[in-house]
């Protein structure tokens, strides 16, 4: 009896710490442990603080775009339009990313311009198209409200500080994961009835004769690797994506293969979000992308059917929907 | 189960020491090479054979010199830029007269794996003067043809090829052959569906026996290439493990029986050399031998000698020589 009891309480105790240690809770069906930078572990504070701070919009010069405004979780964590949008109602040229399961990203960003989520987070606040307000400054404007400053000095036993502002955003955007879906269900836990018989039709297509999972591969579907679809390359002045960063000529025109994850969700699609559904997305590759000199070798004539397409996009919709999608609400702030 | 596989799958890598801290002596052989791709030491002679691949040719080297064996292969283009153009790639012996050619030359589908019989040939000849050779044709709209054959391996019986062409599946292909008689090349081990990575390019077979892949993964992702360990007769997998190289490009046991790797890395060459790979815990971690220039093929000669291709600047590819002691 005493046994049990002991028993009993280690596995309470256990259970308690899952609840309150992010670094353990959960990993949702289908997706690898997330691994978190030795220099930034998680911790229940910091990922509230990086919750606020990416919900915060006086993280932008005029107090009126945040994280949120183009990652936004009712939005597919995008923004529902084609190109993103910033300060004064100005725009960018390619779509904002999701941030579903970025944390699983080899490289951040369309052109992969940062190697992490740390990086990655501070690019946007200092963009002058974006949220135009200086690190120095935000770090400044911060620095000025109090429940920043005691949040920073528990969390990172230090001032407001642009090396926290990027970590805890970071840590923050590590829980934001899209798995348990139909597909995972059907193909870990072969739970025959998780996926329709169209979208199962469509999935053998994704990884046979519609050579989807040439690049959308593994647990993130994504090779993390860049492409050239075409898109955009019969512009007047293309954007050449990876190419700016590598200076590689082959990587003309390329950009980061995106995750597929709640991918029904984030619409419009592509770099410069100038597809407007998943439908518009199967044609595009049924058609062989958009013909020029560096077209990915994987982009070819598919010859879908009506059918195929259909099944296609049906497995895209439903059978990558996660049932434990996190649909985050803007917390307090300080 | 895990632990006890790898233990012996890598307990002839534990057991000695590297080169001298310098780095093992080395020189090069050849210096005028064309994208050479390939590399086969002949049995009995150990004579050393090279894919100048570029040149559509496969050569002999002679007291230093090329000697041209078999010529007038076709010549495909490689890559978007750096582009390569390339013929010939893996190269392999199965007795000191059957030469067994991977083609680079030829679309997927039509690409070839040719088999020459070199006894009393009058050398050169031409590429398609095989004795047999094969495909890996489409099949109806759901079977991709296949091509670019890396690079070759061989247990007892059977041929181990890695391709490129279908890349939902990353094929290894085999090939079986008795006495210097070698049968059709089919489909065999879908590396990709097993690993989640793309492309199979580096081939081994271990001294246990096992198949051994180099996973070379994406060209355009640093660090995602894999070391994965096959039941050659099951298909089992027995090991995979990320090593943290960006493109291994070939694999190859030295007579210590020491895993070694080359790694090509596309995306910034200057990171690509020698490796031996070690067993780490439960993974593997490498030490750079030497650093070489977008490095190709490799093999190890009967006194221990390394022999390997690279391609180095346009038309100024190399086949170098290290001393033994690997």
């Amino acid at each position: 009896m005493k046994r049990t009891l002991v028993v009993c309480a280690l596995v309470s105790a256990w259970m308690v710490a899952m609840q309150h240690d992010p670094a353990v809770a959960e990993t949702p069906l289908g997706l690898p442990t997330v691994v978190h930078p030795s220099d930034n572990a998680p911790s229940d504070a910091k990922i509230a603080l990086g919750k606020q701070l990416y919900f915060d919009a006086r993280l932008s010069v005029d107090d009126k775009v945040s994280c949120a405004s183009c990652h936004d979780p009712k939005k597919g964590w995008s923004n529902g339009e084609a190109t993103a949008s910033g300060v004064g109602g100005q725009r960018g040229g390619r779509s904002a990313p999701t941030v579903l399961n970025t944390t699983y990203q080899r490289f951040q960003f369309w052109d992969g311009r940062a190697d992490t989520l740390e990086q990655q987070a501070l690019g946007p606040i200092a963009n002058p198209i974006e949220m135009n307000l200086p690190i120095d400054a935000a770090v400044k404007k911060l620095s000025a409200i109090e429940g920043y400053q005691k949040q920073f000095q528990a969390v990172f036993g230090s001032p407001v500080s642009a090396e926290g502002i990027g970590k805890a955003i970071a840590a923050f955007e590590r829980t934001v994961l899209s798995g348990n879906a139909p597909y995972d269900k059907y193909k870990i836990n072969k739970d025959e009835s998780a996926l329709s018989d169209s979208a199962k039709q469509g999935m053998k297509l994704f990884f046979g004769k519609a050579n989807c999972s040439a690049c959308h591969v593994g647990p993130n579907f994504t090779d993390n690797g860049f492409h050239n679809l075409g898109v955009g390359m019969k512009a007047e002045k293309p954007d050449l994506g990876r190419f700016e960063i590598t200076k590689l000529e082959g990587d003309r025109g390329s950009f980061k293969t995106p995750s597929l994850r709640d991918i029904a969700r984030s619409a419009p699609y592509m770099h410069d979000g100038s597809l407007a559904t998943l439908e518009d997305v199967v044609e595009h590759y049924s058609k062989g992308g958009i013909a020029n000199d560096y077209l990915d070798e994987e982009i070819f004539t598919l010859k879908l059917s009506g059918e195929d397409k259909a099944a296609l996009v049906t497995f895209l919709n439903e059978g990558l929907s996660s049932s434990t999608y996190p649909d985050v609400s803007a917390p307090e702030l300080p | 189960m895990k632990i006890f596989k790898f233990v012996f799958l890598f307990v002839a890598m534990a057991a000695s020491s590297l080169c001298a801290q310098d780095g093992p002596a080395m020189n090069v052989i050849v210096g005028d090479l064309d994208n050479p791709c390939g590399i086969a030491i002949q049995p009995e002679t150990g004579a050393i054979f090279v894919s100048d691949s570029g040149a559509s040719r496969i050569v002999k080297i002679v007291d230093g010199k090329v000697e041209p064996v078999i010529t007038d292969f076709p010549v495909d283009i490689y890559g978007k830029g750096p582009k390569y153009n390339i013929g010939p790639l893996g190269l392999l012996f199965i007795d000191q007269n059957t030469l067994v050619v991977g083609g680079g030359d030829l679309i997927d589908g039509e690409e070839k794996l040719r088999v020459y019989d070199l006894k009393d040939a009058k050398l050169p000849i031409k590429a398609d003067q095989m004795k047999t050779s094969s495909v890996l044709a489409a099949a109806g709209e759901e079977v991709k043809g296949e091509g670019n054959f890396y690079a070759l391996a061989k247990t007892a019986d059977a041929i181990y090829i890695t391709c490129n062409g279908d890349d939902n599946k990353g094929w290894v292909a085999k090939a079986g052959f008795k006495g210097s008689d070698v049968a059709s090349i089919e489909r065999y081990l879908a590396t990709k569906e097993a690993t989640q990575i793309d492309a199979p390019v580096g081939v081994t077979i271990s001294p246990r026996g096992e198949l051994v892949i180099g996973q070379m993964g994406e060209i355009t992702v640093p660090n995602d290439s894999l070391l994965t360990f096959y039941d050659a007769n099951s298909k089992e997998m027995l090991l995979n493990l990320k090593t943290n190289l960006h493109d291994i490009t070939a694999l190859a046991y030295s007579n210590r029986g020491q895993l070694y790797a080359l790694d090509f890395a596309w995306s910034d060459t200057k990171q690509g050399g020698l490796f031996q790979l070690l067993a780490d815990g439960d993974g593997v971690k490498t030490k750079k031998i030497v650093a070489l220039d977008k490095p190709t093929a490799m093999a190890f000669d009967a006194d221990g000698s390394l022999y390997v291709t690279v391609i180095g600047e346009e038309k100024k590819g190399q086949l170098i020589k290290i001393q033994p002691g690997l």
